[in-house]
């Protein structure tokens, strides 16, 4: 029995054919991108004066006497690349563009193209260039069967600015095709604070992985009326550890001496070290001298890193908080060490005890 | 006798040209899987820019650990590039272990270090004795730990995490630049998704010959050093096109050691990373895997199609030849660790997929491929050696390795199109089919001295590899000197 020669050769000769035509792909993209890059700036060239030309018009009379439809096609790549920088009547008189050039009509039609890029694309679009009256249209994208049009159309939700996004993207943290929590947290971020009422109803109707993502969100927001729903949800030893985290987190950055209280109980009362490090955080933000005491009992926690974020935090009371540390780290033992740690930051660590005996 | 030694050599033959067979389909899957997966990548980058990535509040920040031993040639451009990253909120924790040259003292100089109290946040085993801890007091936010080697990156890494305090911690190796945006982008996956996502890497290039100031690479270009050239065309294949393949299967099994961004939760959930390992990196990701799969928790490990970081790569044979057993010899000690996954349905593709792969493939392949070789001497000393066919097959052998390389150029060409000079890129190609002659046997070769190691259960120790540092630009290029057209 002999190797099949005939079928090698054919397979050797198709395998060196491939390799052919990539080496003449290879060199064809490699002579022509430099004219590629040539052409590309100096049309950017010739439609600037245009699009400053948009731009410079009195809004009210929008892009009358420029002739749109006639501008050549690189005029809507450049349009694109500005939009995300621009704001106000500037960002209003290009989407008019873009709307009068057909750009936003085509990307509605390439929603339900068949390529996934294709569609993500057209909702990345939609969400800068078209006004609220596509919002229900980008929404349904956030069931698409491809997680990155999904992720797309969530974050064009964001972009397009209007809180009615708020709902739909709050439901789309769960289900079947639920969306990455970081994807909606941007998105409802995006939305800024016209968003806030909408998220505190959420934070106490919503499901787990929702409220965790809201209550995280009203932190970032640093929403005040917030801070009593997320001081209940840090007292509810029955709720998730994850909630009561983000609850803790939220409350360090909301920064109210109300929170104190809650956070010093779930500092001294949890058994969970990561709720412990994020109260420890949370009491350091806000600075309140009354969480001295509960914080320098944590320096001997079983946990390192609690020990070393109640150490952090004591820095940040202030004068009340660096005295404590002073006092514990002139002494001997781990929790001088933990104290010495944080008061090094500072450069203020006294110096170590010297054993009996030293010279 | 004659006639037992003839069947014996068709025997092999055969066994040799299923299982290159077998390769050569898996591999050109795996390319075509991620060649079109870096296709779509650059048609449509997604969603988010990475702009809003850095202004997010979102952004999780990162401490980024550096261990090092003997790195005075390229630490503190090493420590520039890491510091200078674009991203809202990171520390460098540089690990100098035991070295015996002025790695220390040249980074004590530049950033002022001051000794402090190390402000612990784990309490991982290590078992090199701390020597004593120190931080910058130029305002760089650089904490530094001495310590003594036992000889393993692992024990450097732990202590490193020991005292890490961000929610992410991402290894750099001491001898590689990265990108100004390199955290940013392998960081994204996390800000989307942080629930899922445990790991993520990006791709890594050889920084030999290419220029570079302070810590930026300004011009990539090749080294003039063959052996240098042939591990370009290896990353790129490897990280262009392979681990792309594999992610996009979900079954990637290795974030480079170079450069690789993880939880830091989990890392102290599983221990650290294994100190007995020479695969420190592969073994932590599935190491991970196995963890996350058996509490039941979700787990990603995202691959960034996008270069990130430059590394120095081995100049020499000799320093080849240690690297490549280095990682043959963990190969055999990650897959015998984990072995009861291998296989095993319960571990998804992983279980399936990636880790039969590389039993089969990466651990298995020198044997087969020397196998094959000492049949061919063999068949020629009996005189039963068919010139005609052994050519054909040679031949094949050597165009589907020269097709699979070409692939990796061509994508490399038409997507991120690093090398701007066409010598360059014509050197890669060239580098792509001289690599079959000679490099390849002899890659087959050290690979199976690391397989014997392991087999024999010789002591893993961690050889360092001699430093060159990176080339200055003090004579750039005509290209860079020239204005850019109007």
């Amino acid at each position: 029995m002999s190797p099949p020669v005939g079928p090698a050769l054919l397979a050797g000769a198709g395998v060196t054919v491939l390799i052919v035509v990539l080496l003449a792909t290879v060199a064809t993209a490699h002579l022509l991108r430099g004219r590629r890059s040539a052409r590309d700036a100096r049309r950017t060239r010739e439609l600037m004066p245009l699009v400053h030309a948009l731009l410079d018009d009195d809004p009210a009379d929008g892009t009358a006497g420029i002739d749109i439809a006639g501008a050549p096609a690189g005029l809507d790549e450049i349009v694109l690349d500005l939009l995300p920088q621009l704001r106000g009547s500037d960002r209003q008189v290009l989407r008019q563009v873009l709307a009068e050039r057909g750009v936003v009509a085509r990307a509605v039609a390439d929603l339900s193209a068949r390529r996934s890029w294709r569609r993500g694309r057209a909702v990345a679009l939609l969400g800068s260039a078209a006004g609220g009256q596509h919002i229900a249209t980008m929404a349904a994208r956030l069931q698409d069967r491809s997680l990155e049009v999904r992720c797309a159309a969530a974050r064009a939700l964001g972009k397009a600015g209007e809180p009615a996004a708020v709902a739909p993207l709050l439901r789309a943290t769960s289900g079947a095709r639920a969306l990455p929590q970081g994807v909606v947290g941007m998105a409802l971020l995006d939305l800024g604070t016209s968003s806030l009422p909408v998220l505190r109803e959420a934070l106490v109707a919503g499901d787990g992985p929702a409220r965790q993502l809201v209550a995280e969100l009203l932190g970032v927001h640093g929403d005040l009326s917030a801070a009593p729903l997320l001081e209940g949800l840090l007292r509810d030893t029955g709720e998730g550890t994850g909630v009561r985290r983000a609850a803790a987190g939220a409350l360090g950055r909301i920064g109210s001496p109300t929170s104190t209280e809650p956070l010093v109980r779930a500092l001294s009362g949890s058994a969970d070290a990561s709720l412990q490090r994020t109260s420890a955080e949370a009491l350091g933000r806000i600075g309140d001298p009354v969480a001295t005491a509960p914080l320098l009992a944590g320096l001997a926690a079983s946990d390192v890193a609690v020990r070393a974020a109640c150490a952090d935090a004591l820095v940040r009371l202030g004068r009340e908080g660096r005295a404590a540390l002073q006092d514990v780290a002139s002494g001997p033992g781990a929790v001088a060490d933990v104290a010495r740690a944080a008061l090094d930051q500072l450069g203020t660590t006294p110096s170590r005890p010297q054993p009996a005996g030293a010279r | 006798m004659t006639e037992v030694l003839h069947d014996v050599v068709l025997t092999a033959s055969w066994t040799v040209l299923g299982y290159t067979l077998l390769l050569d389909l898996s591999m050109l899957a795996l390319v075509l899987l991620g060649a079109r997966r870096v296709a779509e990548a650059r048609r449509w980058k997604g969603a988010e820019g990475y702009g809003e990535i850095f202004a997010s509040p979102l952004t999780p920040a990162v401490s980024l650990l550096v261990p090092a031993h003997d790195e005075e040639a390229g630490i503190l451009d090493t420590l520039q590039a890491a510091l200078g990253q674009r991203y809202p909120a990171l520390e460098v924790v540089l690990v100098d272990d035991g070295s015996t040259d002025r790695t220390f003292e040249l980074v004590a100089e530049r950033y002022q270090l001051a000794e402090i109290n190390p402000r612990r946040t784990a309490e991982l085993p290590v078992d090199g004795e701390i020597l004593s801890v120190h931080r910058a007091t130029t305002g760089d936010p650089l904490v530094v730990i001495r310590k003594t080697s036992v000889g393993r990156r692992s024990d450097a890494l732990n202590a490193a995490l020991n005292v890490a305090r961000h929610p992410l911690v991402c290894m750099v190796d001491a001898d590689s630049l990265l990108e100004e945006d390199a955290l940013l982008r392998v960081a994204r996956p996390f800000v989307e998704d942080p629930a899922d996502v445990i790991a993520a890497g990006g791709v890594i290039r050889a920084a030999n010959g290419a220029l570079t100031d302070r810590g930026t690479v300004l011009e990539p270009r090749l080294s003039r050093n063959w052996l240098v050239r042939i591990q370009g065309v290896e990353y790129l294949r490897s990280f262009l096109l392979g681990r792309t393949g594999w992610a996009d299967a979900n079954a990637l099994l290795i974030i480079s050691g170079a450069f690789g961004l993880f939880r830091r939760d989990l890392l102290l959930e599983i221990g650290g990373l294994d100190p007995r390992s020479l695969a420190e990196d592969a073994e932590l990701v599935v190491s991970l895997l196995e963890h996350q799969r058996r509490v039941g928790a979700p787990h990603r490990v995202v691959f960034v199609p996008e270069p990130v970081c430059w590394t120095e790569v081995p100049e020499t044979w000799r320093v080849l030849a240690r690297q490549r057993q280095r990682w043959s010899h963990g190969l055999a000690q990650l897959l015998w660790k984990h072995r009861r996954m291998i296989g095993n349905p319960r571990f998804g593709p992983i279980g399936t997929m990636a880790l039969p792969f590389f039993l089969l493939f990466e651990l298995l392949g020198p044997v087969v491929e020397i196998l094959g070789l000492a049949a061919v001497a063999v068949a020629a000393g009996l005189g039963i050696l068919d010139l005609g066919i052994a050519a054909v097959m040679v031949g094949l052998a050597m165009a589907v390795g020269t097709l699979l390389s070409t692939t990796a150029v061509a994508v490399e060409e038409l997507t991120y199109h690093r090398y701007q000079r066409g010598r360059d890129v014509l050197t890669l190609i060239v580098a792509g089919l001289v690599e079959n002659v000679g490099y390849r046997q002899a890659h087959a070769w050290f690979r199976l001295r690391g397989l014997v190691a392991a087999l024999t259960r010789r002591d893993p120790v961690w050889t360092a590899m001699p430093r060159v540092g990176f080339a200055r630009d003090d004579a750039p290029s005509a290209e860079l000197l020239v204005p850019a057209p109007r």
